[in-house]
């Protein structure tokens, strides 16, 4: 491995596929074997991608790395670089380097209830939490909340209704939440109409009980939604440790460095790169400005 | 700590002798300010300089740094450090430096600053405080450690501290141009250094600080203050433990591009701006206040951000002035 930090590794575009108009999800493979079989994340990490000439950004990964070989990452194109990835071709090399930051505390949470809470591109990180917990298979029941702007914004679109149809065998369950409507949802709703709901995500949460002694909440999504999240599971009375969220800031090295993401105050300071993204609700208590 | 005495005869002698360590760079004025410069002779040095307008940091984080030269769609690694000596540092230049290291030098280490770093030899020098200074306040007025010698001013010369390998190995070198130190040395130093504790004007009571500024987030000093502040960053590129960097790539012709990073401010608006236009701190107020915490975050193992240089007091051009506002937003609890 290259001694530079900053360096990033060849990886070629093996897929690209749209998600929706605004995201495409890529799939990538390193293309030195040795750098491919050295790269082991867990779910909630990051990988800045490098384009060469134009720039880096930080992206998360949406694969689980329990299915070797590949990465994926569902980029929104959002600003100048995002848009020129979206341009590239299937067989382009991109550069690649992480993964980054702590990730979910997978093996902390073995044999617990897990809770997905995911609004809009938030899904992205939870996907990769989602394939992990069902192909472990280590984790009791595993939730997906997941709300959008409608049903065209949903992301993975096919694996979630796959998942509805058909993950109630795994423990799993999967509920929807949209704010337009649009015929493809009214017939979504009339096939899960216990599932899918008009609303927001917090509307998900009516009527559901969870064994707060062994449940674990994994939160992403845009900056407004944490706190009405949050509100919802200290309602149901989960602690303040067992509710993760991941955040976005301005990740320009991944490593620590440059400054950009450092959030907090005098008697606490962290790097969102470096101490995050992933982290508690008790830390969002100490540590101000973190949500 | 070794100690030894250089005479003021030797003085010369000793600082041509640096140059065959590398390149020596020392305080110098240009005008009305202080400035590291590569000096030849020893006339061209100010030895009793206040502060520099760029603190040592510029040698190790380069205000803006070729990192990678992309050609035929791979990055090269553009890193060059050579041996430099940095002669006549201040105690809280050192510290600043030690803050550096602490976040450059942590894992994964930042190899462009590491090569720097290592191939710099650190002479430090006894200095008189100004109205600007508050090390005294922050426990950055000694340096401990982070140097290779250290000269502490005498009526005669200088008491030499030996603080490293290397700083020994010099010492080794231009073994006949230094003496042991006398008793009579000692009692100068001391004299000296108890001269210097007393001079200090400003003073940051440090008990506490850091809580009683995380109560005083919505303190009204904060907006005061951000209003009279010109939000023009003058103060993260003279500060010495200050080191944002912004990172971006820049076409010299049509097949090679470089990557460069230079230093970035936590003042301007895009710093915590992220992909579709969300602003982390989107006020000059939260941008204002985000330095100062930044700054009084106290790290058991190092300290304060802070080395009370007075750097950003002297350069501010609205005038502002660190201590006083720490002091008004603590006050603004009571």
């Amino acid at each position: 491995m290259s001694e530079n930090p900053h360096q990033s590794y060849d990886a070629r575009i093996l897929e690209m596929k749209d998600l929706t108009p605004r995201e495409k999800l890529f799939t990538l493979r390193f293309l030195d074997p040795e750098v491919g079989e050295h790269f082991t994340f867990r779910p909630g990490q990051f990988v800045i991608v490098d384009m060469r000439g134009f720039g880096e950004f930080p992206i998360s990964l949406c694969s689980s790395p329990t299915r070797k070989g590949y990465i994926q990452l569902c980029i929104r194109k959002a600003g100048r670089m995002t848009k020129f990835i979206h341009k590239m071709k299937e067989g382009e090399i991109v550069g690649i380097r992480g993964p980054y930051g702590n990730g979910f505390p997978m093996e902390e949470m073995e044999g617990s209830n897990l809770i997905l809470v995911a609004g809009g591109l938030g899904m992205a990180p939870l996907r990769s939490v989602l394939w992990y917990a069902l192909d472990t298979a280590k984790y009791e029941d595993v939730w997906l909340f997941y709300g959008t702007k409608a049903y065209e914004d949903i992301l993975f679109r096919d694996e979630i209704v796959h998942l509805m149809k058909h993950g109630k065998a795994m423990g799993c369950k999967v509920k929807l939440a949209y704010e337009v409507e649009s015929p493809s949802c009214v017939y979504l709703e009339r096939g899960f109409s216990d599932r899918v709901c008009k609303g927001v995500v917090t509307d998900l949460f009516r009527g559901e009980i969870f064994d707060v002694e062994n449940t674990y909440a994994l939160i992403c999504g845009p900056p407004v939604m944490y706190r009405f999240v949050i509100r919802e599971l200290l309602d149901r009375k989960l602690s303040p440790g067992r509710i993760y969220m991941t955040l976005e800031r301005r990740m320009r090295c991944g490593i620590g460095k440059c400054g950009h993401c450092i959030v907090g105050t005098s008697t606490s300071i962290k790097y969102v790169c470096k101490d995050g993204p992933v982290f508690t609700y008790w830390d969002a208590l100490s540590t101000r400005g973190l949500i | 700590m070794r100690y030894v005495k250089l005479s003021i005869e030797n003085f010369s002698s000793f600082f041509n002798s640096l140059r065959n360590w590398g390149k020596v760079y020392a305080p110098t004025k240009r005008g009305s300010i202080y400035t590291f410069q590569e000096v030849h002779d020893q006339e061209e040095i100010e030895l009793n300089y206040t502060r520099t307008m760029l603190p040592p940091k510029k040698f190790f984080v380069r205000p803006r740094e070729k990192m990678f030269q992309l050609k035929n769609g791979h990055w090269e690694n553009r890193s060059n450090a050579e041996p430099i000596v940095l002669f006549g540092l201040h105690s809280c230049d050192i510290h600043g430096l030690k803050i550096l290291d602490k976040v450059y030098l942590e894992e994964p280490i930042d190899p462009y600053y590491k090569a720097r770093r290592e191939k710099a030899l650190i002479i430090g020098i006894s200095c008189m405080p100004d109205e600007y200074c508050f090390c005294k306040s922050l426990g950055t007025r000694f340096a401990m450690d982070g140097f290779d010698l250290f000269l502490h001013e005498l009526p005669d010369g200088w008491l030499v501290r030996v603080g490293s390998v290397r700083g020994h190995e010099i010492a080794w070198a231009n073994e006949d141009l230094f003496e042991e130190v006398t008793d009579e040395d000692l009692r100068n130093f001391k004299e000296f250094e108890e001269k210097r504790s007393k001079s200090f004007k400003k003073e940051l009571p440090g008990e506490g600080l850091a809580d009683m500024l995380d109560l005083a987030y919505n303190s009204p000093v904060w907006k005061k203050y951000a209003e009279i502040c010109l939000a023009c960053g003058n103060c993260n590129m003279v500060c010495p433990t200050c080191r944002c960097y912004e990172v971006c790539d820049r076409w010299i012709n049509s097949y090679e591009s470089v990557r460069e990073r230079r230093y970035d401010s936590c003042f301007m608006e895009n710093h915590g701006l992220v992909a579709g236009g969300h602003n982390f701190r989107p006020t000059r107020l939260d941008r204002f206040r985000h330095r100062y915490y930044c700054k009084s975050y106290f790290d058991p193992s190092s300290g304060y951000n802070c080395v009370g240089c007075g750097r950003c007091d002297e350069f501010c051009p609205a005038k502002i002035e660190h201590v006083k506002v720490l002091e008004e937003v603590r006050g603004s609890l009571r």
